[in-house]
């Protein structure tokens, strides 16, 4: 990982907002996916809860086994997303960094990143005997429309009553509004921070940037956010100006597709670094950067302008569109290669890679390779096939300088 | 009585080819599930419904991982290998993550036209009903598109009452099933549902009516044998009905979404067709697939298993359906503290050696017989 200062500023954060959910009193807690429209709880003082991040912890600790073990023992299939097995099992045995998840009072889900948490969030509703409101967020398979955008809007304006309802409070807009701009400038600065890396060498990789995503996926709308992303910012900015690098000595630039792999962070760190080949971009962190969109609403109504970032996120794309963000990002950042994490828990980012592979490579002349894994299981993974493969792709690239 | 039947399974591709030569309609591939026929008939096309077959899987390898399930994997390996070259066009719903990347696939390899019904996930009614209203718009011009005939009053008449019909014949087959156990085989019924995948309306439902005269006038046989209750997504694989044959055990019911939970749907209502649409994706039967919270599946499914004389469920997973993976759990739960009986099974639908299968459905059968 590249010495960042800001990494324990992070720790600190993510400590606190944990810390913050197992003991407040006051506020309500609400359980909500990755891809969440937050900015409305925020402005309501409702607290949410990512188990998506709290799964991905517990992976990244070396503890998701014994949590997968348990939710399978309690009958959910190996078959199911393993971020989803990870928190019912870390729910079953109170397990996990934070020992479980404090109760939800209710549960917000968003489409935008998968049908799957639709089931996941109905096991828990019914667990807990709490309401789910569910924001629908279509597949853009021919881009985005009016009508999708009227039909995301119409359901921010019922999570508004929903809220109001709630919590016994009218919704706050003057709040919201706040909150927004909150979430658009820390969506801003992640950004321009992910978009250093065009830098050659690149001043950080994507395995700190998945380290660093924390904050921007759970505290997206607060203060804190914004003040930890600038630094972070400024930092990255600072290393970019004097080419201090992430790797002693980069010859290759790759893209990683997908979730990261979790429990094998470490080793895929040594193992890249020690083929010089440096992850520069991912369309996973990227995904938290298209909030700063939400600022550039000028003029239009602002809830355009929210339906418009909540629907476009990368795996709810059409394939047209996912290559053609794909051959874009290899041209920006001056990638030599890519690799697709064909992950065995998430389908709308996998299923379609393998045509997906083929395509991009025929586009871009550059060369690409898929691997099988799981986000957060390492029960079904193999360090010796993939880092073959990965060997096999990393002599295959054309190095920077020829 | 079931040969006919019998035989338009082991002769799919001939049977559709020679109907798409009779009727000169064009061939609309169907997915899973819950697409009405009755727009791609009214539209003047020919639906058949794809939900998987069991041809070794050789060609889709390369375009779908083996956790995807077998449904979407044979049903692309029928397009690879141009065994559904009669099919000029395919029918989508949004069921699930991999139908909703599946029809990406088909629009990158195939040249084909897709279109898609796309269900809303929303309790926010104005909203569900706008986008209904949009998606059927997009549907109905697809169709015209593709069949090159306008969606008329007259023929949505026409395919409201000729679809209708079918689930209503089916409905009666049903009610047979259940009411007198055992006169017909497991397989034998599963086929008769599986043929109306393949043939014209018009056509299965004569086959439907002779049967179910013929079936009238026999009488309920008077053993008592383990009765069972089916959950899943798909019936299939087909010849798996034989070992329930073999092990005499009655399927009284089932809750699959390509059994009851189609079947038991109502006469499409034209009138206000966004409305009617909207019921029949939505009622009367519960799916893991569609959102509708204010229709349960723990109280359904206990009143099916009480309405049914049931002994037991049996939950029939084809494996790597996330949606139905999820629910089964809680739903095995109440059933349990309730006092009946169930288990899961899983399977594949290219699985061929059957044996672990029918000890795993006789284990369950000792335990219904046990409890009876």
């Amino acid at each position: 990982m590249t010495q960042l200062a800001a990494y324990k500023k992070m720790k600190e954060l993510m400590t606190n907002y944990y810390i913050e959910a197992k003991t407040t009193r006051e506020k309500p807690i609400a359980w909500v996916t990755s891809g969440a429209p937050v900015e409305f709880l925020y402005a309501m003082d409702v607290l949410p809860i990512y188990p998506e991040n709290y799964a991905a912890m517990c992976a990244a600790g070396h503890q998701s086994i014994e949590l997968l073990e348990a939710a399978e023992a309690a009958g959910f299939s190996q078959d199911l997303c393993a971020y989803a097995r990870t928190d019912f099992g870390a729910d079953i045995t109170q397990g996990g960094p934070v020992a479980g998840l404090p109760p939800p009072n209710f549960l917000l889900c968003s489409t935008n990143i998968c049908k799957t948490v639709i089931k996941w969030y109905e096991v828990i509703a019914r667990k807990y005997n709490v309401p789910l409101f569910i924001v629908d967020t279509p597949f853009l398979h021919d881009g985005l429309t009016k009508e999708l955008i009227d039909y995301t809007i119409s359901q921010f304006k019922d999570l508004e009553n929903f809220l109001a309802e709630f919590t016994g409070q009218p919704f706050d807009r003057e709040r919201f509004f706040e909150v927004l701009s909150l979430s658009s400038e820390a969506s801003g600065y992640w950004k321009k921070m992910l978009y250093l890396a065009k830098e050659m060498p690149s001043p950080f990789n994507s395995l700190d940037s998945f380290i660093h995503l924390g904050p921007i996926v759970t505290l997206r709308g607060t203060q804190e956010c914004v003040d930890f992303y600038k630094s972070l910012y400024a930092e990255v900015a600072e290393r970019a100006a004097k080419k201090i690098g992430s790797l002693p000595e980069e010859k290759y630039r790759a893209l990683w597709d997908n979730l990261p792999i979790w429990f094998k962070m470490r080793r895929l760190e040594k193992f890249f670094e020690e083929k010089k080949c440096t992850l520069v971009v991912t369309t996973y962190a990227n995904s938290w950067g298209g909030y700063s969109n939400i600022d550039n609403y000028q003029g239009k109504d602002i809830y355009e302008a929210i339906a418009a970032s909540y629907l476009n996120v990368y795996i709810n794309l059409g394939f047209e569109e996912r290559i053609n963000y794909l051959a874009q990002l290899i041209e920006e950042f001056s990638l030599t290669g890519f690799i697709m994490h064909s992950n065995r828990s998430c389908k709308p980012y996998s299923v379609g890679m393998y045509r997906l592979k083929e395509e991009l490579s025929a586009l871009t002349r550059k060369p690409g390779v898929v691997i099988e894994a799981d986000q957060n299981d390492p029960r079904v993974y193999s360090d010796a096939q993939v880092e073959t493969r990965l060997e096999a792709f990393i002599e295959s690239m054309r190095p920077i300088n020829n | 009585m079931f040969d006919p039947f019998h035989e338009v399974v082991t002769n799919v591709s001939k049977t559709i080819m020679q109907f798409e030569a009779e009727l000169r309609r064009p061939v609309i591939g169907v997915m899973p599930a819950y697409f009405p026929m009755e727009l791609i008939y009214a539209a003047g096309g020919y639906p058949v419904q794809l939900w998987g077959n069991n041809l070794a899987l050789e060609k889709s390898d390369a375009y779908l991982q083996s956790y995807c399930c077998s449904v979407a994997r044979s049903v692309l390996e029928l397009e690879l290998r141009d065994i559904s070259k009669m099919v000029k066009a395919y029918a989508f719903t949004s069921l699930c993550d991999t139908l909703i990347n599946l029809r990406e696939i088909y629009r990158r390899l195939f040249s084909k036209p897709t279109l898609q019904l796309s269900i809303p996930i929303t309790q926010t009614e104005e909203a569900r009903q706008a986008y209904i209203k949009n998606v059927l718009k997009s549907v109905t011009t697809g169709l015209e598109e593709i069949t090159g005939q306008q969606i008329t009053q007259a023929s949505l008449i026409e395919a409201a009452t000729l679809y209708g019909h079918t689930r209503s014949l089916q409905r009666k087959l049903y009610n047979i099933r259940r009411q007198k156990p055992r006169l017909i085989k497991n397989h034998d019924f599963y086929t008769v549902l599986k043929v109306g995948f393949f043939l014209p309306a018009g056509a299965y439902n004569q086959m439907l009516e002779t049967l179910l005269h013929n079936l009238e006038a026999l009488s309920q046989p008077q053993d008592s044998r383990p009765k069972v209750l089916i959950s899943g997504m798909v019936f299939d694989p087909i010849d798996t009905y034989k070992i329930f044959d073999e092990l005499k055990i009655d399927i009284v019911d089932d809750d699959l979404a390509n059994g009851w939970r189609t079947v038991s749907k109502e006469n499409l209502q034209i009138e206000n067709l966004v409305e009617g649409i909207t019921q029949y994706l939505f009622n009367p039967a519960p799916c893991c697939c569609i959102y509708n919270p204010d229709n349960d599946r723990h109280t359904y499914l206990l009143n099916k298993v009480k309405q049914s004389g049931a002994d037991g469920v049996l939950f029939w997973y084809i494996k790597f359906c996330e949606p139905d993976a999820f629910d089964r759990p809680q739903l095995m739960n109440r059933l349990k503290a309730e006092g009946i009986p169930a288990v899961f099974i899983d399977m594949e639908l290219s699985l061929s050696n059957f044996e672990a299968l029918k000890t795993r459905i006789n284990a369950f059968c000792e335990i219904l017989e046990g409890d009876t």
